[in-house]
């Protein structure tokens, strides 16, 4: 199985479904903290097994330690959460996809493939809401008492052995894939936590229609008569609608755009860089267009899109890639690989005057480039 | 590594896989490319690995020396094709150094693994100019850090190639020496 097929499909199917009906929410009650169940039980097993893959996922190089960030992030789930914020534990990994999932056990992941897509602080609570809303809901649980799930399971665990099974982690979550219902009832949820911690809950509709084109811009078109998962849930589209149908009963809240933006710019240009690497260019350049079309000029946006077209490499896109590259510099703090890139772009058109002050502008802003010495060469080769 | 092992198993148990020994000495590899050794390395072979040869020195899992012989215009320098979501890395025969070194970056993070370049230079191997690059990547399904090696140079349209990897702390200092002394032995007939 195409384990980031799945993850990439699952992550955005998980949250593609639902019809939110309006009104529920003020019923709805958060039930009181969860106790750790007794390890004979199949609760107690799910809860061993999660403990097990967050033991790992703490040694995990993937894992992103930054204090602040952590600190930030944690903070969001805890004032979603309510009372049961202590049992939140959120890890931030590192991998270019749009995913967050959460543990029976409290163990939450949100990768950074997510934190670059979301505009601001409202989105991520949007996300994380949903998550804890399947966990205060038990959802994982339902699922594996679910006859036909408990007999994947089986299967599953036959097939590669318990701690083989542990390791393939992402696999099991797929094949506990939450139902229609369930996703409808952690929209909900999702919503009247955002709603109650003061977020503007307008926000969670935004970011199922910003992700549905990205993934309309795949070269196979509409994922919808792709993915197995999409199939077999309602549209992306149609739970954007409604989710913006029960934000409107969910007045007021705030969006915190700007607390968003300072938090996340450290990161940021790594998270284009490997976003630019995933080499899913009609996905890249869906994201980068609604990103540097913001308000925010940042000339990260710019550079990651021209690097997207100068790697693409169609006919016109080298065109593309100098407008950008030449815009991120006109905007000022631009990376220092923007240079590069125009001056490999000029070197390749043979406009050597050009690529040599490209390459030069390059080498002085990144002295310590690990390419130095090819970018070295490059202009030897073009003389004097 | 898990992965990795099982698919050996399987292999072994078929009785697909073929473990040569590469003695010391001056080896050829494909019709064009000549490598000097120094020590012996086990050559695996089985059915699907992909364009490369795959040597060892203390099994799959841990290390692997690629070497590429003749790589042509369109095609890829791994085995398996391209997805919805895997990237498939070609070579095209008008691809500069920087690209090159891409091209293998790309190969080596289909999988999701993390790569970082450290040093990206020139070399000379023979009368051929060519590249060097120094990379560091944590593979994906064991969260192994490895470190790595590699040199390109292509010739008449052409790619070849040899990348190095292995975990960084025991492994990699253990063999590097070797596998440079490759490296700089490479000589591809014109
Ligand atoms: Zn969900």
């Amino acid at each position: 199985m195409n384990r980031r097929g799945f993850i990439a499909a699952g992550g955005a199917a998980c949250c593609a479904l639902a019809a939110a009906s309006a009104g529920a929410q003020d019923a709805w009650l958060a039930p009181a903290r969860f106790s750790r169940p007794d390890l004979s039980t199949d609760e107690g097993g799910l809860w061993a097994m999660m403990d097990r893959e967050e033991r790992n996922l703490r040694r995990s190089p993937f894992v992103i330690r930054d204090r602040a960030l952590n600190e930030y992030v944690q903070g969001i789930a805890c004032r979603l959460a309510g009372d049961h914020c202590p049992d939140m534990r959120v890890h931030i990994v590192n991998t270019p996809l749009f995913n967050a999932s959460m543990a029976p056990n409290g163990m939450m992941q949100v990768w950074s493939g997510l934190l670059l897509r979301v505009e601001n602080e409202a989105q991520l609570a949007a996300v994380i809401g949903h998550e804890i809303g399947h966990y205060l809901e038990k959802h994982s649980l339902e699922r594996l008492r679910d006859a036909r799930s408990a007999s994947a399971f089986a299967q599953f665990i036959g097939l590669f052995g318990l701690v083989g099974a542990l390791g393939q982690l992402a696999v099991l979550a797929g094949m506990f894939s939450f139902s229609r219902d369930q996703e409808r009832r952690a929209d909900v949820i999702g919503a009247t936590l955002m709603h109650r911690a003061g977020y503007d809950t307008g926000e969670a509709a935004k970011i199922w229609s910003n992700l549905l084109l990205e993934l309309k811009a795949r070269p196979d078109g509409d994922p919808a008569l792709k993915s197995p998962m999409f199939a077999t849930h309602p549209p992306a589209d149609e739970r954007s609608d409604t989710l913006a149908r029960l934000a409107a009963t969910l007045g007021g809240g705030a969006t915190n755009a700007d607390v968003w933006e300072q938090k996340i710019r450290p990161f940021r240009r790594e998270w284009l860089l490997e976003e630019i690497k995933r080499g899913q260019h009609e996905e890249s350049l869906a994201l980068l267009d609604r990103m540097s079309g913001g308000s925010t000029a940042v000339p990260d946006y710019r550079y990651a899109r021209g690097e997207v077209y100068r790697l693409r490499a169609k006919e016109g896109d080298l065109d593309l890639a100098l407008e950008d590259f030449r815009a991120a510099a006109a905007l000022g703090g631009e990376p220092p690989e923007t240079h590069r890139a125009l001056g490999l772009i000029y070197r390749i058109r043979r406009q050597p005057a050009e690529a040599k002050a490209s390459f030069l502008r390059y080498l002085d802003m990144a002295p310590a480039a690990p390419d130095q010495a090819m970018i070295k060469s490059y202009m030897e080769e073009l003389g004097s | 590594m898990k992965r990795i092992v099982l698919l050996c198993a399987v292999l072994v148990l078929s009785g697909c896989v073929s473990i040569a020994k590469i003695e010391t000495g001056q080896h050829a590899v494909g019709d064009r490319l000549t490598v000097n050794i120094e020590g012996a390395w086990n050559h695996i072979n089985a059915p699907g690995m992909g364009p490369a040869q795959v040597w060892t020195m203390e099994g799959m899992a841990v290390d692997q020396l690629l070497l590429y012989s003749g790589i042509r215009d369109g095609q890829a320098v791994h085995s398996g094709g391209g997805n919805d979501n895997q990237k498939s890395m070609t070579y095209r025969s008008n691809m500069q150094p920087d690209e090159i070194a891409a091209l293998f970056e790309g190969m080596l993070t289909r999988d999701g693994s993390r790569y970082r370049l450290s040093k990206l230079e020139p070399v000379s191997l023979g009368d051929l100019k060519g590249l060097r690059f120094e990379y560091s990547l944590v593979r994906k399904i064991d969260n192994v850090q490895l470190a790595g090696v590699g040199y390109a140079a292509t010739s008449r349209g052409e790619l070849f190639a040899l990348l190095y990897m292995a975990p960084r702390l025991v492994f990699y200092p253990r063999h590097i020496a070797r596998v440079e002394h490759i490296g700089q032995s490479m000589r591809i007939k014109p």
